[in-house]
């Protein structure tokens, strides 16, 4: 799968089942950040981010292990479309 | 008044994922109650279980860290609402209630030995999250988008059949059109010890209305109804599965484990749900039992059929002699099993029964099933507390 693809898919995953307004998704580039606290993120708190890694989990079909840093990968859209596809993420 | 209609089925048993496995599985009388592989059970009187299998579990789109309860309800409630051909715009209007009980323990379990053995945290916590009963009804609203009232219901046994009479009750307030209803229960080591230590499992499959019966069978799983107003399932050109034409619920208010001993509460609850839809108890030709394989409940349970519809002529059949007992899913298991038993013109049989109790002098449909055109059928689930509750379902035609 494309980074694009999974970035357009992460779009839908936050209007989906984060609940956000799908307008604001739209500014979502690979630049944009997740984490609460960081100028101009989304704004994810500790939740957000355990119903994120559910949701690409059901909607890739891939495993993330949780015994692994993962604050890393979910800190941008770079990093999480990077770690996403390198997951071998299904359409 | 309104009508309620089942328009949805959705089902995890132990036949694996899916209402026609389930169904295939009841009717062909094929007993799915085996050796526990979830946990260690070495040392304890008895090893078996109706247990979802690992393959069914393990294709379902749905992630490994959501608890296996969860897991369980999610897919079920998907197949209900893809059954009911409900839109999303439908969804948001849905309502939704669970009957659950034992939550996410199986993994706080886990996640607690782990710790206690290594005196590390197994860096596993969101397991936690997901303990409660009350994360299945989330699970479900959340991620089928579930916009109408979402309640959970604790009431043990009967947890499962008890969500599906209130979810009616709110069809018939006028509060929703339509209602996911079920139930969700996994096998846990708490729940698998803690009958082992009442003495309550019986060492082989479950024997309901046997003379020589010597426990129950416990299982695991989850069923979710759709239930509808008619006139909202009319106007979407719905065709419903069958009419649920009442329910009645009571509390025996009596022992924390036994039931009345003249089955007082269990009386109530038949009588008031024939009560509800008007019915003379000759109207009902087939009771879908609790018939959990107990001395104390299957003689408690045939004490009330007597007394309310003689012995003569009333079919009755026990699933959990097939699945075990799901617990806080059963209801909603027997419930499903009781709608298709309407709609194919089939009793499921009662497995495992050569030997019938004399004081149980009815016809239990042993070991095959049988074609029988029952317009009427009720479904009985009885709770640990005397928590009992009666489901009359009328075949729609």
């Amino acid at each position: 799968m494309e980074r694009k693809e999974v970035l357009d898919a992460l779009r839908a995953i936050l209007v989906t089942r984060l609940k956000f307004d799908p307008a604001r998704t739209a500014d979502i580039t690979m630049e944009t950040t997740l984490p609460k606290g960081l100028e101009g993120s989304l704004g994810l708190d500790s939740l957000d981010f355990i119903e994120l890694s559910i949701a690409i989990e059901e909607r890739f079909g891939i495993v993330i292990d949780e015994s692994e840093d993962l604050a890393p990968h979910f800190q941008s859209m770079d990093a999480l479309t990077r770690f996403i596809s390198l997951k071998g993420a299904g359409p | 008044m309104s009508r309620v209609v089942v328009t949805g089925l959705g089902v995890v048993s132990p036949y694996g994922v899916g209402v026609r496995p389930f169904w295939e599985g009841l009717s062909s009388g094929r007993c799915a109650i085996r050796p526990i592989t979830l946990f260690e059970t070495g040392g304890f009187r008895s090893r078996i279980a109706g247990e979802v299998p690992a393959p069914a579990l393990d294709a379902l789109a749905a992630s490994r860290r959501r608890s296996r309860a969860d897991r369980f309800g999610l897919a079920a409630a998907r197949e209900a609402v893809v059954d009911a051909g409900l839109s999303r715009a439908e969804q948001a209007m849905a309502g939704v209630i669970v009957g659950g009980v034992g939550g996410g323990m199986l993994e706080a379990e886990t996640w607690y030995w782990e710790m206690a053995r290594s005196g590390e945290d197994p860096r596993r916590r969101p397991a936690l999250r997901s303990i409660l009963p009350s994360s299945h009804a989330e699970v479900v609203a959340h991620c089928l988008g579930l916009g109408g009232p979402k309640e959970t219901v604790v009431m043990a046994c009967s947890s499962g059949a008890a969500s599906v009479a209130l979810a009616a009750d709110l069809i018939v307030d006028g509060i929703a059109p339509l209602m996911l209803a079920g139930g969700v229960d996994a096998l846990t080591r708490i729940c698998f010890m803690g009958f082992n230590a009442l003495k309550l499992l019986d060492p082989d499959p479950c024997r309901p209305f046997d003379r020589d019966r010597r426990g129950m069978s416990l299982g695991e799983g989850a069923a979710f109804i759709v239930l509808e107003d008619w006139e909202h399932a009319r106007g979407r050109g719905a065709r419903p599965y069958a009419e649920l034409l009442s329910s009645g619920l009571s509390t025996d208010a009596f022992h924390v484990t036994s039931p009345h001993p003249g089955a007082d509460g269990v009386i109530r609850a038949i009588t008031d749900s024939l009560a509800r839809a008007g019915l003379p108890a000759g109207d009902v030709g087939y009771v879908n039992a609790h018939g959990t394989g107990t001395a104390q409940n299957d003689r408690t349970e045939a004490l009330a059929l007597g007394k309310v519809f003689g012995t003569a002529g009333l079919l009755m059949s026990a699933n959990k002699s097939l699945i075990g007992h799901a617990m806080a899913a059963a209801g909603a298991l027997e419930a499903v099993a009781t709608v298709l038993t309407l709609r194919h013109g089939v009793i499921p049989p009662t497995a495992n029964l050569d030997h019938p109790d004399p004081e149980i002098p009815f016809d239990c449909v042993p070991h095959t099933a049988r074609p029988a055109s029952v317009r009427v059928a009720m479904s009985n689930s009885f709770g640990f507390g005397g928590q009992n509750v009666s489901l009359i379902f009328r075949r729609w035609e």
